[in-house]
């Protein structure tokens, strides 16, 4: 009898254990939940604001005046043709650099240790702030030059977008299959035809997705810039003196004490995201269709 | 042994042995597609029964059915009945978590949990019973050894799963499934991933196993079905061909269909 | 003729992407040096001295990195803790818990949101947060916790606004995108046998994450934290629109304070002199070289990882 008595409590413990496992389960995935919906809810608030404080100031003035001066009004015209002209020459610096930087890692140095080397160093370049890669431009060139120019300003940008497309290609060339490679060779083609041939051509849509995504990435770099390009508050077309750039005036404009100029700043905000965002919708588009197209 | 009278699937007649679990009329479907349609068959207990078939043929579904693992994915859906103990396992009002108490289940690879030799096992007791330090030790100790694991491990309980052998963590996870004293094992392909030393042991287990347990088993390897198996049914394109006891079913089976699989016309 | 040229192209590929390796690699070692060379005059002045200095002034000339350190570390510790069990929170409901149709629009929303500009972060921050926080939480924490006798000194003071909790949220905010990112790839890499053999175990979803899924991936999660902690204590535009900018340490997160981006971002076009110029680089060499151990750190765990996985 007693032993029945202490089964019965046993089954009885065990139901219960039963009943707060689920107990648990429930509530962390309502935690889960909320989590969720916090997360999207701040990021689609953080969205929202952006789209209806900029779209109300994006004028015909906005896109064809210049900086405005203290207290007066003007458009961000300069800043935009400043910010575009710095990111293609940027982009000129950085393409070239960063894909064949990823050809040799994939090619050529593939298990080596200079290749992980490399790769340590370039990854160190992904990760170091862009604050900091400010400074570097600033003593390698502005220093020197003595004076800030568009050219310091696109090199700050390029060493940002360098290492993202050298990762990018390099993982994308690794990705192509080797019997591709033995198939090109067994007819005799050489290393350097291969990769540029057949290793370009099946690795080419993961490529130019890591160029755009290069791309969105420098166009919202303000930091590098604040040492390098500066400012400059009306049309500058030559890179070898400051140049006025979008991120840099929406910082200006924001921290001013004027109610217009933070309007302003609003618009070059949804102007920026919408830019970035735009390309990275592109990239994504690209990537679905090309591995699409594999299939 | 007595013959079963059960036949092919348009001819079947209630057995006379005790059965552990009955599939009636089940057909599943992934999304929109078919993958089995109206089976009918049961397990009996201290049996083993093979599912077997070619690749596609539906066996690892019927065999995800009887503990509802299926329900991972809302895109997969079952009618029919899967009876255990007088109760319909697929209604929704079913407790999925006692059901997975009664019914383990052991996978086409090893998976030992990322813990001990020791929770491996401890941690499934766990989840039912609260036991002392003392009684999970002899809980763990027997499970160990029901599964044929104690005398290689027991002087590394501590060790991670991952330092065992393929064989060793298949053996562990067979461990970490009778711990938790169910009535029904399922094991889907289980050897698939062994070499035969290993797959050897593990059939030798699962022939002491049956002792104690019901096992449904899905295997694509012919030999092996044969060697260990009372039961057998052959699944072809999602439908049940020939159910009936191994031996007649492999000397002498029914359908040409199935004469054909054995032989090794297609598969 | 055809073979020479042929053998020039093969010689000119190869050499060309050599160079760019090279590059890469002169590069980061020419960074750490010039910046190292450039804050020499600072540290060499002030020496070790540097990094325990809270004061930071332009006037005298002397300067002490403390202020900032202290700023930086405590709104990036903020927006970790903040952000972490967030991630994880999204990384479980998406691997266990949501139906399938709506994981692949959440985890693009959440992919999209990481590519935003910590500018246009910023900018949010101080127009629409800073003054939100200013009259709703602040006043809040301030009535509600600023009496008690230890939690009371961090939630003390007139509020602002602006400071370091603010810094730390909009910071928190900024990487949430990019570690949730990195959080549910992680849950999508538990092998899923692994997962099946535990629920037919009979584990809930949370037994599954807590006990499963969560072990087996927890090198690489501390590995993508630690990345993400790189990243909150090198973020500039994001910190510097809301920290407040005020070289001095406060016992209080709701007082103005400043971190080594925002001090440098703020001052240094402005500089009085040399070695005002040189103490911020300095600031600059101190924040390249915690961004670089956080990297290492993470590769480490990564490399452990990786190691301590069956095959």
């Amino acid at each position: 009898m007693h032993g029945c008595a202490r089964s019965q409590r046993q089954a009885r413990v065990n139901k219960n254990l039963l009943r707060i496992r689920k107990a648990k389960n429930a509530i962390a995935t309502a935690i889960a939940l909320t989590s969720v919906g916090l997360g999207v809810a701040i990021l689609m608030v953080i969205l929202y604001e952006i789209v209806t404080q900029g779209i109300a100031y994006i004028t015909a003035d906005t896109l064809t005046k210049t900086t405005p001066p203290p207290g007066g009004t003007g458009g961000l015209a300069n800043s935009i043709v400043g910010s575009l002209i710095m990111v293609v020459m940027a982009m000129l610096i950085a393409i070239p650099t960063g894909v064949m930087g990823g050809v040799y890692l994939s090619e050529y140095q593939r298990r080596t240790r200079w290749g992980s080397v490399i790769r340590f160093c370039n990854d160190t370049l992904l990760s170091t702030p862009s604050i900091c890669v400010g400074i570097f431009a600033y003593e390698m060139m502005v220093k020197p030059m003595h004076g800030f120019s568009g050219y310091a300003g696109a090199v700050a940008l390029a060493m940002i977008a360098v290492p993202v497309i050298l990762r990018t290609s390099e993982s994308f060339l690794i990705l192509v299959p080797d019997s591709l490679r033995e198939a090109a060779a067994a007819l005799g083609a050489t290393k350097e035809q291969i990769t540029l041939s057949i290793g370009f051509r099946a690795a080419r849509s993961g490529i130019l997705t890591g160029l755009l995504i290069a791309l969105s990435r420098i166009m919202g770099e303000t930091a590098p810039l604040l040492f390098t390009a500066l400012n400059n508050q009306f049309w500058s077309l030559n890179l070898s003196h400051p140049m006025a750039n979008l991120p840099s005036t929406i910082y200006q404009l924001a921290m001013s004490p004027y109610e217009e100029w933070h309007k302003l700043a609003w618009a070059g905000a949804l102007l920026i995201t919408s830019f970035v965002l735009g390309i990275n919708l592109l990239s994504r588009y690209m990537n679905s269709y090309s591995q699409r197209a594999e299939k | 042994m007595t013959i079963s009278s059960i036949a092919l699937t348009d001819n079947i007649r209630p057995l006379t042995e005790e059965t552990a679990l009955s599939v009636r009329h089940l057909s599943f479907y992934y999304g929109h597609k078919e993958a089995l349609s109206d089976i009918t068959l049961n397990i009996h207990r201290n049996c083993i029964t093979a599912i077997m078939g070619p690749s596609g043929c539906g066996k690892s579904t019927l065999l995800r059915a009887m503990n509802r693992i299926y329900d991972l994915n809302p895109t997969h859906r079952a009618s029919g009945e899967i009876m255990i103990d007088g109760t319909n396992i697929l209604s929704p009002g079913i407790d999925i978590l006692s059901l997975r108490k009664k019914i383990g289940m052991v996978f086409q690879k090893p998976t030992p949990f990322p813990m001990s030799i020791y929770d491996n096992i401890a941690f499934g007791i766990k989840l039912y019973e609260k036991l002392s330090r003392a009684e999970m030790a002899v809980r763990v100790e027997q499970a160990l050894r029901a599964a044929a694991l104690w005398d290689e491990v027991k002087d590394n309980l501590n060790a991670s799963g991952n330092s065992l052998s393929g064989g060793q963590q298949q053996r562990l996870c067979i461990a970490r499934t009778l711990a938790i004293k169910p009535d029904i094992i399922l094991m889907d392909e289980p050897t698939s991933a062994l070499d035969p030393i290993a797959t050897q042991k593990i059939e030798e287990l699962m022939v002491t196993l049956k002792e104690d347990y019901t096992i449904a088993i899905v295997t694509h390897n012919l030999q092996q079905a044969a060697r260990i198996s009372d039961y057998a049914a052959f699944l072809y394109m999602g439908h049940l061909i020939e159910f009936r006891d191994t031996p007649t079913l492999f000397s002498k089976p029914k359908h040409p269909q199935t004469a054909d699989y054995l032989h090794g016309r297609f598969g | 003729m055809t073979q020479r040229t042929q053998s020039l192209t093969n010689w000119t590929v190869r050499g060309l992407t050599a160079l760019s390796g090279l590059c890469v690699v002169v590069f980061t070692i020419a960074f750490a040096i010039l910046l190292g060379y450039a804050a020499w005059p600072a540290f060499s002045s002030f020496g070790l001295h540097f990094l325990t200095n809270e004061a930071w002034n332009p006037v005298t000339d002397t300067f002490g990195a403390l202020s900032s350190i202290y700023g930086t570390i405590i709104s990036a510790a903020i927006a970790l803790v903040l952000s972490f069990p967030v991630s994880i929170g999204i990384g479980f409901c998406l691997s266990e818990i949501m139906p399938r149709r709506l994981v692949l629009p959440i985890r693009s929303l959440i992919e999209l949101l990481a590519g935003i500009p910590s500018l246009v972060y910023g900018l949010w921050g101080m127009y629409v947060l800073a003054p939100c926080f200013q009259t709703t939480l602040q006043p809040f924490l301030i009535k509600h916790l600023g009496h008690f006798a230890f939690i009371g000194q961090i939630f003390s003071g007139p509020p602002y606004g602006v400071g370091l909790l603010t810094a730390g949220i909009v910071l928190a905010i900024m990487i949430l995108p990019f570690l949730t990112a990195i959080v549910v790839d992680l849950f999508q890499s538990v092998p899923r046998l692994m997962k099946e053999s535990a629920y037919a175990l009979g584990m809930t979803p949370w037994e599954v994450t807590r006990s499963i899924s969560l072990p087996y991936i927890k090198q690489e999660i501390f590995s993508g934290a630690f990345l993400a902690l790189g990243r909150a204590l090198g973020e500039t535009m994001a910190v510097t629109f809301v920290v407040g900018n005020a070289h001095r340490i406060s016992t209080s997160l709701l007082a103005p304070a400043t971190t080594i981006s925002a001090s440098i971002a703020n001052e240094f076009n402005e500089a009085t002199s040399d070695m005002h110029t040189s103490s911020l680089i300095a600031l600059g060499f101190i924040l390249l070289v915690s961004t670089f151990l956080a990297l290492v750190i993470s590769k480490c765990m990564a490399a452990r990882a990786v190691k301590g996985r069956p095959a």
